[in-house]
């Protein structure tokens, strides 16, 4: 029994790459498809990171309600980093809604670990034990002798460059193969499949995809001809005409210069740390105003939120316009670095905005943000080569019906409503 | 502020490192530690608190629920702790002491004690109930419920079954022969301590290995370990500190992180030598962590929770073989005995009450090292030379107690210097561990005689007398031991080697 309807993610994709592959005719079968549907650009969540993104799109809300602001959060009452994990999903996801459809989820990101549902779910990155990543858990034997991995190690790439373009090939393949198998042994009435491999690839290499001449050009190509083919594959195991929705959860764009936001805090006398043996978010003293964390996201250092918080409610506005300021006029060799500052109240609604960062800051192209507590620049040389961007990821729709009408600036949340029109009847009817 | 209070999920026996951290050899591995933190964002899971999922190991004592905040420290709430050796002199006073601070405590015990103490022809002179009665007094007047198992731990078996059972996040491992003379009475006795101990520490620790490898394992070593050099050097806690370096041939090293010498002075010390180097080894191997407790001699029968009621009382031996020498003293006092001193009496030792010994050994449950890291304390209160002692309890004795107590000098049977020189080092408890001494010497004393002159203690302490007297030499020989001056207190002046304790590093300082 074929799917009825399937979505596709490939992760951190921009449109303006994917349409100038198939344009290119590396990506023929997108190309394709592109000409059978409705193509749109997307805005990500802010901020955009995978957990944040995929969070928004499976259950159609905004972090303030599912609650997830990245892969990373301060376990209350302390400067501890916690990672994310499915638990902390504060809204339903999709499939829970229509728990009689039957749905296989291969390498959905933030998913882990995995829950029971209706169906089969092999959540993608990050998951730590991939026995944990694996509903129902009779499926993990049968993955862990089959070498399936759910991520690239991306340290790889400092070893190696095309060992990590062969493990990321390698990686895709045994997914579709796994994919494969999952079909013939069962029936779904909804595929999900995500392609991780492309925001590694694109973090890495998108120097190399932009230049011609650079070294991995053609082997930057050819992972995406991979892709392309494995869109043909999944596509095959539909119906000509069934539902398909494509999406990127976020865009890339550049990487020049990486900024060290904390620095910047620390100059500005915004950030005081102490010297505890080991680097971490313990070392802020009660002096601290504001840090950063996971390159976007700022916390005020909250009295009654961190043990040595000294920000009372009330000066909360005032330090967030002092923030704003500082952030806006920040430079680069004349460059403005900074493109947007999004204050919490403006950005995040529902019931779950009381763990949210006080600001999201976005980079100019060209800019990332790192969030170490003890980098001595505030400039420095990126390791990595892309940066995510949050204005132009994508949506695509087959089966659209030109009656309806389409949001004309859809926003990542907006993916699955749009998506449970598209199926809507045809889903039932099947 | 609690010594502890900035420990962090390093330390902590809740929190699953095991699998997260590529951890190499002590020593080494903070840097690697760090490295990872700060490149990779190393993460772990918590036993307690499963509902936080994945997390860096940062949360501190004074943050986490589960570390409740105590007089000694912060202390992991209702920890599991597994005493082996449960019955003895240490264990019992231990497993009440913590019990009553809300640990949950287990224990094994085959009776060793009670058994080589009664093949001597000894007994405690302090009755001591069976464990049956000492736990349900323990009940009724502490309201505690103590698990017990009897047990060798030399059946790993049986231990690993229980310990699966349990799941202990700390084991005090007191389950040892603890006598010096009796490892040298001959052959099958050396075998039997070295046997039990050195094996039966091996066993246990790949049984911690298999089943609870987080768990903080407290073992007892001895200050013994370190012998006395003649040279003077400082005896430090186990491992050199940072500064120390090596200078030969005009070059120079750092001997920082590396075991120091061990001289042991027995076949029993050697046991415990060779308990340090498979305890070390285990923590580099399997990411074990353990502190290595140096204990100086024990002296005391009090602690609050023992002395609540006569069926929770803990041993007192006086024999030649399990007695240590202040309780000895106290009871050769008792017997009209002159005080044995051995040889010239010169020789020093680090020494602690019962009762300061089990606020360490609460203070080390506290504050777990970190995976993989063996560290070692020194574990005393002040140092004594042994004419020293004979002359505080003979003072005690005869002031306030009305007793005739004399001093005689015998042969010395062990083989050991009775002059030498002792600087100590013992700064970890006290900088690191907030401990303070909080018993005098002359108030345990006091409290010793006091029990040891009632009428019901005194007669099974008349029914020991000739257990009294060393006999057992270390040269093998079967001789009795000569007398070869009997004194009265405070006729003979101290000499020699003056005892050197350092306990900060600003001792010495001008």
């Amino acid at each position: 029994m074929k799917p009825k309807a399937a979505i596709i993610g490939l992760d951190g994709v921009p449109i303006h790459l994917l349409e100038d592959l198939a344009q290119r005719g590396v990506m023929p079968h997108t190309k394709e498809l592109i000409k059978q549907g409705n193509l749109m650009k997307m805005r990500s969540s802010l901020p955009a990171n995978s957990a944040a993104s995929w969070s928004s799109m499976i259950t159609g809300t905004n972090p303030g309600t599912h609650g997830v602001y990245g892969f990373t959060d301060f376990i209350p009452g302390t400067y501890t980093v916690s990672f994310h994990n499915s638990h902390k999903l504060k809204a339903p996801p999709f499939w829970s809604t229509a728990p009689e459809k039957r749905v296989l989820i291969i390498n959905l990101p933030a998913a882990y670990p995995a829950q029971p549902l209706n169906g089969t779910m092999i959540t993608g990155f990050v998951s730590p034990q991939l026995e944990k990543a694996v509903y129902p858990p009779d499926l993990y034997p049968r993955l862990r002798d089959g070498g399936y991995e759910v991520d690239v190690d991306a340290s790889l790439f400092k070893k190696s460059v095309s060992l990590f373009l062969q493990k990321l090939e390698e990686t895709l393949d045994r997914r579709t193969r796994v994919l494969d198998h999952l079909l013939e042994k069962d029936g779904y009435d909804l595929l999900f499949f995500v392609v991780t491999g492309t925001d590694r690839i694109e973090h890495h290499l998108w120097d190399a995809y932009a230049d011609g001449t650079h070294d991995q050009h053609p082997e930057f190509l050819g992972f995406f001809k991979k892709v392309d083919d494995a869109i043909a594959h999944i596509t095959s195991k539909l119906d000509p005409d069934a539902p398909l929705m494509m999406l990127s959860d976020h865009g890339m764009g550049p990487i020049e210069t990486a900024v060290n936001l904390n620095t910047l805090l620390r100059e500005e006398g915004c950030l005081v740390t102490g010297d505890t043996p080991r680097k971490n978010f313990n070392n802020i003293r009660e002096e601290t105003r504001a840090f950063a964390s996971e390159s976007s996201k700022i916390y005020l250092n909250h009295v009654d939120r961190f043990p040595r918080g000294s920000v009372k409610p009330e000066d909360t506005p005032k330090i967030q316009g002092e923030l704003v300021d500082l952030l806006s006029g920040l430079r680069y060799n004349g460059r403005k670095v900074v493109k947007a500052v999004h204050l919490k109240q403006d950005i995040f609604r529902g019931p779950e905005t009381g763990d949210a960062p006080d600001l999201v800051v976005t980079p100019e192209n060209g800019f990332s943000f790192k969030t170490g507590l003890f980098k001595e620049s505030l400039f420095e040389e990126d390791f990595l080569s892309g940066a995510h961007t949050e204005d132009d990821a994508f949506l695509y729709l087959r089966g659209w019906s030109q009656d309806d009408r389409l949001p004309e600036h859809p926003c990542i949340e907006d993916s699955i409503h749009v998506f449970r029109k598209l199926i809507g009847e045809k889903l039932d009817a099947a | 502020m609690q010594h502890n209070e900035e420990k962090t999920c390093w330390n902590c026996p809740a929190a699953l490192l095991k699998g997260n951290v590529d951890f190499r050899a002590c020593g080494q591995s903070i840097a690697v530690i760090q490295n990872k933190i700060s490149e990779e964002g190393l993460l772990i899971e918590c036993t307690r608190r499963p509902e936080l999922g994945m997390f860096e190991p940062s949360i501190t004592f004074e943050q986490c629920p589960e570390w409740r905040e105590t007089q000694y420290g912060y202390l992991l709430k209702e920890m599991r702790v597994m005493i082996l050796g449960i019955d003895g002199y240490l264990g019992w006073t231990l497993a009440l002491k913590i019990a009553k601070l809300g640990c949950r405590v287990s224990g094994i015990d085959n009776y060793l004690r009670r058994n080589a103490v009664a093949e001597k022809g000894s007994k405690s002179v302090v009755p001591i109930a069976d464990m049956e009665t000492r736990l349900k007094t323990a009940k009724e007047q502490h309201g505690v419920d103590i698990d017990f198992r009897e047990l060798d731990l030399l059946d790993r078996d049986e231990l690993a079954e229980y310990l699966r059972e349990v799941q202990p996040e700390a084991v005090v491992h007191y389950g040892e022969i603890p006598s010096a003379p009796y490892s040298m009475v001959d052959a099958e006795h050396a075998i039997r301590t070295q046997h039990n101990n050195t094996l039966g520490t091996l066993g246990v620790l790949f049984l911690i290995k298999e089943i609870c490898p987080e768990a903080n394992i407290l073992k007892l070593g001895t200050m013994g370990e370190y012998g006395t050099p003649l040279t003077g050097r400082p005896i430090f806690e186990g491992l050199f500190p940072a500064d120390a370096v090596l200078t030969w041939r005009g070059q120079e090293w750092s001997m920082g992180g590396e075991l120091t010498p061990r001289d042991p002075a027995s076949f029993y010390h050697v046991s415990k030598v060779q308990d340090t180097f498979n305890v070390y080894e285990a923590c580099k191997y399997w990411w074990l962590r353990s502190y290595d407790v140096m204990q100086g001699v024990i002296f005391g029968v009090h602690t609050e929770e023992v002395a609540a009621h006569p069926d929770l009382r803990t041993r007192l031996d006086v024999d030649e073989w399990f007695g240590t020498v202040i309780n000895r003293f106290v009871a050769q006092a008792v017997l009209g005995i002159p005080l044995t001193v051995y040889g010239s009496g010169e020789q020093i030792r680090g020494y602690l009450a019962l009762e300061d010994a089990m606020e360490c050994m609460v203070r080390l449950l506290s504050s777990p090292p970190e995976p993989g890291q063996y560290d070692v304390v020194n574990q005393l209160s002040q140092l004594y030379k042994v004419k020293e002692l004979a002359e505080i309890v003979a003072r005690v004795g005869s002031r306030r107690h009305g007793l005739t107590v004399r001093i005689q000098r015998v042969e010395n049977p062990r083989i050991e210097a009775d002059e030498h020189p002792f600087l100590v080092v013992a700064k970890k408890l006290r900088e690191n561990l907030g401990y303070q001494p909080k018993t005098p010497l002359e108030v345990e004393i006091d409290r010793m005689f006091t029990l040891l002159l009632q009428p019901r203690v005194r007669g099974r302490l008349e029914s020991v007398r000739d257990t009294v007297f060393p006999k057992t030499w270390w040269s093998g020989e079967h001789k009795e031991t000569m007398t070869l001056e009997v004194y009265e207190p405070g006729t003979h002046v101290m000499a020699g080697y003056s005892p050197d304790l350092v306990v900060s590093d600003h001792d010495g300082d001008e």
